[in-house]
């Protein structure tokens, strides 16, 4: 008995480790690429960690985010940034759902149609944001030309209107990712069992009712994925905005990852960027785990 | 077999030994550093040392230097060092008066370059490297324009003055409202949210007669004249009025645009970007433009000056061979052949030079901005910080978003609050 016993043990064991060596690479990598990086960050957000290694590194404890929370700027960029989540996304997600739902019904060049749809995301973010500010520039630039065209006064310059500007980073923003939405619920949309469908039609059921009580709720946790993904993702809006307005006119689009950059690379407080940065991982999580814990099953994910 | 073995070995030993020596060069990569590039085999050949010359793009400048070059290592024995930044590595650099005398090429002195130019290298009261672009501002007008008999006539009966080069920023104003009835814009402002803004508040401040910060016994103090501040920002805002579209949102490539465009009448321009202007392929005046230094405000004439410099880490093991790679670049028989093939030179004679002036007229413009030549203050390690409040405040003062009073106020009071927190 004891010796059986000591050989189960020993090849759980063997199971264990063989095991372990498959998933070592992946391990090592996401460690990394990922585990260490914010580890890192985590220290350095402890320190005075100037860009020049001039002597004056030197640990600080709490201060940085003792700094941070008293730096009216921080939370200047940070309600830009949670302001522009709020107001872009629910726009692409509204855009994505109807369009997915014209989609879903067949109609000529629809194949064609779908795919040219999906051309904005593909784009790099750096182009899009030079492009947009381009379009914008008065004088020569196409949007501001047609907003004159309709009696828009456009002269002053959008991205020189604090307003405007910002607008126009939500702007383009909503441009280049709602198909990304519609993407993500078009195959949510044709995952969907047709018989329903078909079943409220035979019960006189319209297009809103369908919409409302049947379509959307049935797709609640891919809306849920898309929502999710897309705030991740918009949370780490940069490259876009800083080649478009650079944070200005003033600080009118000062989004929290520029402001990051700004500590980081223009001022040189690797530390104090990297408390932001830290601030900005829980900030993630917690839309992450509000989203997940009330809309989806883990499993779904 | 074994003699032979051992004389090849001793061999290879003094080839090591006193093989060329090489050094390592880091700069920003552009049409000036190509020059260097092009010509590098001249110095290797008349110094017999080698150069590992590795150019980047300029925004990764700073973040490479900074990782290479420490109070204890330097794996660079030369690096450009942009203005701005000369402050966070000031302390790491060998001052230029410590620096060798050449043995192939002759230790650069400030009879060859302006001293106003070597000042881009101070910190502590000491020049730590040696200029290797002349950028200071330059002011470009078009000279078909001033040139224009009916423009001179009706310039004349309206101002009761000869329509010319505008001289002092009062010309300038007045000529940018003649040329305003005329379809053409007067002037072209800075005012994209970067460090191009906080460029024209000094050099407004500096024109009107007050220096934003002074250095007093090697501390910054705020020494900024209100009254004299309100009338620059009045001023500027006076030339916004004819100034184009878009002008509240105005950074290089939009200034670019207009005044290749022939949309401009006159506004300044760092050197660098110059022969864009005089690009057929890019721009509408060619050969249609004069190059001056910044017309004076009521107290002088202000260029602003955002130069880069070569500095040698305390770190490196090549002293020697990086000062004398320094003293090529500047030397006058290299700048020549540099200057041809796209190097901007900071040499007054180069800059003056008759056969280059033929083919690069704004050398003159530079050679004349050189001697009014004005700094940022950014004799500071935070002084991105400093720069950040100035710009803010500027721009919503110009901008009109902030009364200029109340934004002067606040750009002191920032400031300040940055030198109480930094303790200078």
């Amino acid at each position: 008995m004891e010796i059986s016993n000591r050989l189960i043990r020993r090849n759980s064991r063997k199971g264990v480790l063989s095991y372990l060596y498959f998933i070592l690479p992946a391990l090592i990598i996401v460690g990394v690429v990922l585990v260490f990086p914010i580890i890192y960050s985590v220290v350095l957000s402890f320190f005075n960690w100037a860009q020049v290694d001039d002597g004056r590194r030197a640990f600080i404890g709490f201060q940085n985010y003792l700094d941070l929370f008293k730096d009216r700027q921080f939370w200047h960029s940070l309600s830009l940034q949670l302001g522009f989540i709020f107001i872009a996304i629910p726009i692409q997600l509204v855009i994505g759902f109807f369009v997915a739902i014209l989609f879903n019904r067949q109609f000529p060049a629809a194949g064609l149609l779908r795919t040219l749809l999906l051309l904005p995301v593909f784009t790099l973010p750096v182009l899009s944001g030079l492009t947009w500010r381009l379009m914008l520039q008065p004088g020569y630039g196409v949007i501001s030309y047609l907003l004159e065209f309709f009696g828009f006064d456009a002269s002053r310059g959008i991205l020189s209107d604090s307003g405007l500007a910002y607008t126009a980073v939500i702007v383009q923003d909503v441009w280049r990712m709602w198909p990304f939405m519609f993407m993500i619920l078009y195959a949510g949309l044709k995952s969907l069992p047709a018989d329903i469908m078909e079943a409220a039609e035979l019960d006189g059921a319209n297009f809103f009712k369908k919409t409302f009580l049947i379509t959307i709720p049935m797709l609640k946790q891919t809306i849920t994925t898309a929502i999710l993904l897309r705030t991740i993702d918009a949370l780490r809006i940069f490259s876009e905005v800083f080649v478009m307005t650079n944070g200005g006119p003033g600080n009118a689009t000062m989004l929290y990852s520029l402001y990051i950059h700004k500590q980081a690379f223009e001022f040189g407080k690797l530390g104090y960027a990297s408390s932001m940065a830290v601030i900005l991982i829980i900030v993630s999580l917690l839309f992450a785990f509000g989203l997940v814990r009330k809309n989806m099953d883990v499993d779904t994910l | 077999m074994k003699k032979l073995l051992v004389v090849l070995f001793l061999a290879l030993l003094c080839l090591t030994a006193f093989g060329a020596t090489t050094i390592k060069v880091l700069a920003w990569d552009d049409a000036h550093t190509q020059a260097w590039v092009a010509n590098l085999k001249d110095f290797e050949k008349a110094t017999g040392i080698k150069v590992d010359l590795e150019l980047i793009p300029s925004g990764s400048m700073l973040q490479k230097t900074s990782l290479n070059v420490t109070e204890n290592r330097a794996n660079y024995d030369l690096v450009a060092i942009d203005e701005g930044n000369v402050a966070k590595f000031g302390d790491l650099l060998v001052p230029y008066s410590k620096w060798p005398e050449g043995k192939t090429f002759k230790k650069i002195s400030t009879t060859e370059i302006p001293q106003a130019i070597f000042e881009a290298a101070l910190w502590k009261g000491e020049i730590q490297g040696i200029p290797i672009n002349g950028n200071v501002y330059v002011w470009i007008t078009r000279e078909d324009l001033v040139e224009n008999p009916q423009y001179k006539k009706e310039f004349m009966e309206k101002f009761g003055y000869e329509l010319r080069v505008p001289e002092t920023l009062d010309q300038l104003a007045n000529m940018a409202e003649f040329f305003g009835t005329k379809g053409i814009y007067g002037w072209a402002p800075f005012t994209k949210n970067t460090e191009g803004a906080t460029c024209e508040a000094i050099m407004f401040f500096e024109a009107f007669g007050t220096h934003f910060m002074q250095d007093v016994a090697g501390k910054y103090v705020i020494t900024l004249d209100k009254e004299k501040a309100l009338e620059a920002i009045l001023f500027y805002r006076r030339l916004m009025q004819y100034a184009p579209p878009g002008a509240n949102d105005m950074g290089h490539a939009e200034r670019i645009a207009a005044f290749s465009d022939g949309k401009v009448f006159s506004m300044f321009q760092w050197p660098g970007i110059i022969p864009s202007h005089e690009n057929e392929d890019e721009s509408l005046v060619v050969g249609k433009i004069v190059y001056t230094a910044p017309p004076a405000g009521p107290s002088a004439r202000a260029a602003v000056r955002g130069c880069w410099i070569f500095g040698i880490p305390k770190a490196s093991t090549n002293v020697s061979a990086a000062a004398e790679f320094a003293y090529w670049l500047n030397s006058y028989d290299a700048g020549m052949k540099l200057a041809e093939d796209g190097m901007t030179p900071v040499r007054t004679d180069l800059l003056t030079n008759p056969v280059l002036l033929e083919t690069k007229p704004w050398y003159e413009g530079m050679a004349e901005s050189g001697l009014f030549a004005v700094s940022r203050p950014n004799r500071s390690v935070y002084y991105p910080e400093i720069s950040e409040q100035i710009k803010v405040n500027w721009l919503a003062a110009v901008l009109g978003t902030v009364d200029p009073a109340i934004a002067i106020d606040n750009m002191v009071n920032q400031v300040q609050a940055l030198l109480d927190k930094y303790g200078n």
